[in-house]
């Protein structure tokens, strides 16, 4: 069995538990509002919608990396590699775009307790998106100086980024879902 | 493939062996010296929580006492928990687990040695974090369930409790990393022939345990992460003056605590299903119900954490599903006591010291068990919680327990270890000690709880019974650092004058000593064959091989 | 069984826990007992010794793990009964009463507000006897617990989240209860007395409670009521019938009338308060009562005052 797969769909197993502590904190709150802002009053659903866009195409340009890397079209693969990288940049600056806006309004993580069980829990999934990106671009860096081998140890490694990756995805499926969509809704 | 012996299957090439001295340790990937490694950064924390048990008994010797102040009776009895259980069993358990495991299977190393040593050196830098807080301006004081708002900057203010997180939160992602590790090294460099219903018991218990691992530690590190933030950032997750909640702390920490019980307590039943068998020179009994019960009790760990909080007032429906859980995680833990019991009969039984810690786990462990259902009756717990009948079961469970069972494993796998004998006749002087000394310890703590001391109180009036009661436990803590020095002692001899072991000094079974003690660099030379749990019994005895046994038996 | 106030009950409630208590401890003994007379007798019978028999290779018996397996499972479900009708009898249902009496657990003492008739005491709860009273627990710091085991469950004082239970005591008498939730440096001294009197001599503890007690105008008593007024003694505590009015520390308004200061650290006598005014630490050291550097005649002067506070 391919270890590194293994591992690191371990890890995605604990990263989960992890994720869903830090959801269950933001719904908890989200039950018992006080005072000061809340999701319906201080997000913008419509931009940050349009960057998960992006995060969500990224997934799919790192599937077409991984095929390409199956069929050994290494120039294919960094290319789609660049992409995912410049998707998922594109993303943390919205989500940059959306604190600085927050930050504005005098909305900092201790302003009220949405205000902290949101930065907590998007600011984690954001570490999670920026060292995924770490993590292709050293894959990325590989493909651009012709070093890929295509051993089966590489190929197990390359799949484990993809599970990662993936994985970062689908926690945000789930926190837009709850934190933006749940507040439009 | 009978006959034949099998090559082991590499892990990652070893690099460490081009150095020397120090260096060969500091950057080594093997597993046996990062084992080794882990285990010796334990005998550091284990004295230093130790003298820190010592200073509590001596405050509590008597009455009213003044010799502690009360924030620093705090702060020693949050260290000694925090250390003897992050510090002290935890990575005693991974250590040996890392030592035992890749032997147990057959391979050469774990499958990831780097990341194996990452998970010892942040290990170790966590331990050296959190005692750095005494240094800088006083260590966590808040228990080590750190109940808020007490954990809040406006209850607790010095640095100590973030020290607390920031450590915690390393020995968390170290615990995590070693899991995933231990998982992987299971499932994927096994022996070819050692299918998983013939892997050692400790093997199989250290696999679900690293489930347990993977699923609780994250709990623990996201609740960490949110006091951070309180902490840090000025945060009120966990303050109900503005509005947080102090119960959605309990409700975190003990879903990641009470599966931490079982992640204390699962390899010592591994090393018990070790030791018990070959010193009974037979095979566990009913070894598919041992490993089943340990995948229920792991499942059942997850259901049963505000067990921990029936006197918060969370209501009667609630509470009736915690005691149901409870006392179901009771049964697999009940089966596993009688096939251990039951293994030892039409056995010929060796007195080794191994096997005397082993039986007595089963006695001392027993009790633990035992007051623990009583918490599950839930009046009982709403008299009981919070006082030192308390503190008793889990010390029962804890040491009569869990330090038993690794005294076990001690005295079974240093011959291994160390290539030499540990001397059986200070380990008998180690062994009465120890078990005089948990006894006088804590079972008097039963009583005193009963009599409405309770737990955390840095001294206590002079109650009918309370000094004397007290007094006697103190003594019984004396008696127990008078073990720990015997055991000291007797690995000092083992080291500089000890027997020499040989590869299987105690006619064990398992692959471990299938080859020389202590193991080379690469381990094994060759693998024997595995066709079945016992592969050197087999070797051994033909035409008496379990396979055949077993296949006589059914048929 | 007077030592052990856990199994010597003086309440319904607490009567009920202690029943099934010394019924589980049996059961448990018993389990103790079978499992170490089966080690003990499979260590004497069969120890390798010479000639002993050749270890038996046997691998399990399904049957017999069925039977330990649904044995202790059905002596669960037993437990677990008895376990759901004691809930019932030793923490009967509040059914949206108003409390009688509300506690409030700080750091480190207790406060008690009789809803009703608006006396407030602190670290000594006196009740009618035989009349059940509900308790509303809160806090108003960090998490503490309201224990007198004698009476019955422990429940926490937690902060937001308002507990209730019932107390009550059969026979007249003193008992001693505790914080039992670690609550910070002074958790140890954090004592609870609950005083369980006669109708008669409740109404008169009720009447000399709601009675103002009377500023000493002459004496040394007189400086000593000027010094509570002067200093910052206003800040924290409530004396009825004086400008003091605050209720961070305990209110002192018959503080003559109760046996220890500061929650059980000390008999309430003059010569305790003396020393608790000169240097607080002395007595329950790190608490939060300030040391007001006071002077010798100073500290007299307000002990003086104290005991006109009956």
């Amino acid at each position: 069995m391919p270890k590194a797969k293994l591992a690191v769909s371990l890890f995605i197993l604990s990263e989960a538990n992890f994720f869903l502590l830090l959801i269950i904190a933001y719904v908890f709150y989200h039950s018992y509002p006080g005072a000061g802002p809340t999701a319906a009053t201080a997000l913008n659903p419509l931009r940050t919608g349009l960057f998960s866009i992006l995060l969500f195409a990224s997934s799919a340009t790192m599937i077409m990396a991984a095929a390409g890397y199956r069929a050994r079209a290494h120039r294919a693969t960094l290319w789609w590699l660049l992409a995912t990288v410049m998707l998922g940049a594109l993303f943390l600056c919205g989500q940059a775009l959306e604190y600085a806006g927050l930050y504005q309004r005098g909305i900092a993580v201790n302003r009220n307790l949405f205000a902290t069980t949101f930065f907590t829990l998007t600011g984690f999934h954001g570490l999670h998106v920026f060292i995924g990106l770490v993590a292709i671009a050293i894959v990325a860096g590989l493909a651009a100086t012709r070093r890929l081998v295509g051993s089966e140890r590489e190929a197990d490694a390359f799949e484990a980024v993809g599970i990662y990756w993936h994985f970062v995805d689908a926690v945000w499926v789930v926190i837009f879902s709850i934190v933006y969509l749940w507040a439009i809704l | 493939m009978s006959g034949l012996a099998v090559r082991v299957r590499a892990g990652e090439p070893s690099e460490a062996a081009a150095h020397r001295g120090l260096l060969a340790w500091v950057a080594s990937v093997d597993h046996k010296q990062i084992g080794i490694m882990y285990m010796l950064s334990v005998l550091l924390f284990f004295a230093l929580g130790g003298v820190e048990a010592l200073l509590i008994r001596i405050q509590l010797a008597v009455p009213n006492n003044h010799l502690l102040d009360p924030d620093t009776f705090n702060q020693i009895f949050t260290m000694h928990g925090t250390t003897m259980i992050f510090l002290v069993v935890m990575p005693m358990l991974a250590g040996m687990s890392i030592y035992a495991i890749p032997l147990m299977i057959g391979a050469r190393d774990v499958a990831f040695p780097r990341l194996n040593a990452m998970s010892f050196w942040l290990q170790l830098f966590g331990g050296i974090l959190l005692y750095f807080s005494f240094f800088a301006g006083g260590a966590p004081n808040a228990g080590w369930f750190s109940y808020a708002p007490l954990s809040e900057p406006a209850y607790s203010f010095s640095n100590g409790l973030t020290y607390w997180v920031l450590a915690l939160t390393c020995l968390g992602i170290s615990s995590i990393a070693g899991a995933i590790n231990m998982i992987v090294t299971i499932i994927t460099l096994r022996v070819p022939g050692q299918t998983i219903r013939r892997l050692p018991l400790f093997v199989w218990m250290t696999l679900v345990n690293s489930f347990l691992i993977l699923m609780a530690l994250p709990v623990l590190n996201g609740a960490l992460m949110l006091l951070l933030v309180d902490r840090l950032l000025n945060a009120h997750v966990f303050t109900p003056a503005f509005g947080g909640s102090a119960l959605l702390w309990q409700h975190y920490f003990w879903g990641f605590g009470h599966p931490e019980v079982y992640i204390m307590i699962l390899p010592a039943f591994g090393m018990i299903s070790e030791v018990i068998p070959v010193f009974s020179g037979k095979p566990i009994y009913g070894y598919g119900f041992v490993a089943a019960s340990t995948v229920a009790i792991a499942f059942l760990s997850f259901t049963v954490w505000a067990h921990h909080m029936f006197a918060v007032g969370m209501g009667h429906v609630y509470d009736l599903f915690f005691v149901f859980t409870s006392m179901a995680i009771a049964v697999p833990t009940g089966v596993k006591i009688f096939n251990w019991t039951v293994t030892l009969y039409h056995g010929r039984i060796r007195f080794t010291t191994s096997m005397m810690f082993a039986l007595s786990f089963i006695v001392m462990f027993t009790i633990g068990g035992l007051t623990g259902v009583s918490f599950a009756v839930i009046p009982i717990d709403w008299q009981l919680t919070d006082t030192y009948y308390l503190v008793a079961h889990f010390h029962y469970v804890l040491f009569g327990g869990t330090a038993l069972a690794i005294f076990a494993g001690l005295y079974y796998w240093f011959p291994k270890i160390s290539g030499r004998m540990l001397d059986e006749r200070i380990g008998r002087w180690h062994f009465w000690l120890t078990v005089s000394g948990l006894n006088l310890t804590f079972f008097l703590m039963h009583p005193l709880g009963m009599m409405g001391m309770p737990r955390r109180v840095y001294t206590y009036p002079d109650l009918p019974g309370w000094a004397i009661l007290n007094m006697l436990s103190t003594i019984g803590a004396f008696v127990l650092l008078a073990s720990v020095l015997v055991f000291l002692w007797n690995i000092y001899r083992s080291l500089t004058a000890g027997a020499i072991a040989g590869d299987n000094p105690w006619d064990a079974w398992t692959l471990e000593w299938a080859t020389s003690s202590p193991p080379p660099p690469e381990n094994f030379a060759l693998v024997p064959p595995v066709n079945g749990r016992r592969p050197l019994w087999d070797l051994k005895y033909p035409d008496r091989a379990d396979e055949r046994v077993e296949a006589a038996l059914e048929g | 069984m007077t030592g052990v106030p856990t199994l010597n009950p003086f309440s319904p409630e607490a009567a009920s826990i202690a029943h099934l208590f010394v019924a589980i401890l049996l059961v448990m003994f018993s389990i103790f007992a079978l499992v170490a007379t089966l080690v003990t007798v499979a260590i004497i019978r069969y120890r390798d010794r010479e000639g002993a028999v050749e270890a038996r290779q046997e691998f399990g018996n399904p049957r017999l793990e069925i039977i330990w397996t649904v044995l202790p499972a059905l002596l669960l479900v037993a437990i677990f009964i008895f376990t759901v009708r004691t809930i019932h009898a030793s923490d009967p249902p509040v059914s949206g009463r108003a409390p009688d009496l509300r506690v409030i657990g700080h750091q480190w003492w207790w406060e008690a507000d009789y809803l009703k008739s608006g006396i407030v005491a602190a670290n000594e709860i006196h009740i009618p006897v035989g009349t059940p009273i509900l308790l509303e627990v809160e806090s108003a710091d960090v998490i503490h617990d309201f224990w007198v085991p004698e009476l019955g469950r422990k429940i926490d004082a937690i902060p937001g989240h308002p507990n209730h239970i019932w107390i009550s005591a059969e026979k007249p008498g003193t008992y001693l209860g505790t914080c039992a939730e670690f609550c910070g440096n002074q958790h140890a001294w954090m004592r609870i007395v609950v005083i369980a009197q006669r109708p008669a001599d409740f109404a008169a503890w009720q009447r000399r409670q709601l009675s103002v007690p009377p500023v000493p105008t002459a004496g040394v008593a007189a400086q000593g009521a000027q010094l509570f007024r002067d200093q910052t003694c206003v800040n924290c505590h409530t004396i009825s019938g004086t400008p003091a009015n605050q209720r961070i520390g305990p209110d002192l308004t018959h503080l003559a009338g109760r046996g220890t200061i500061a929650a059980g650290a000390a008999a309430d006598t003059p010569a305790n308060l003396f020393k608790w005014l000169k240097d607080p630490n002395s007595i329950k050291p790190e608490t939060h009562m300030p040391n007001f550097q006071l002077t010798d005649a100073q500290a007299r002067a307000l002990v003086a005052y104290m005991e006109t506070l009956k």
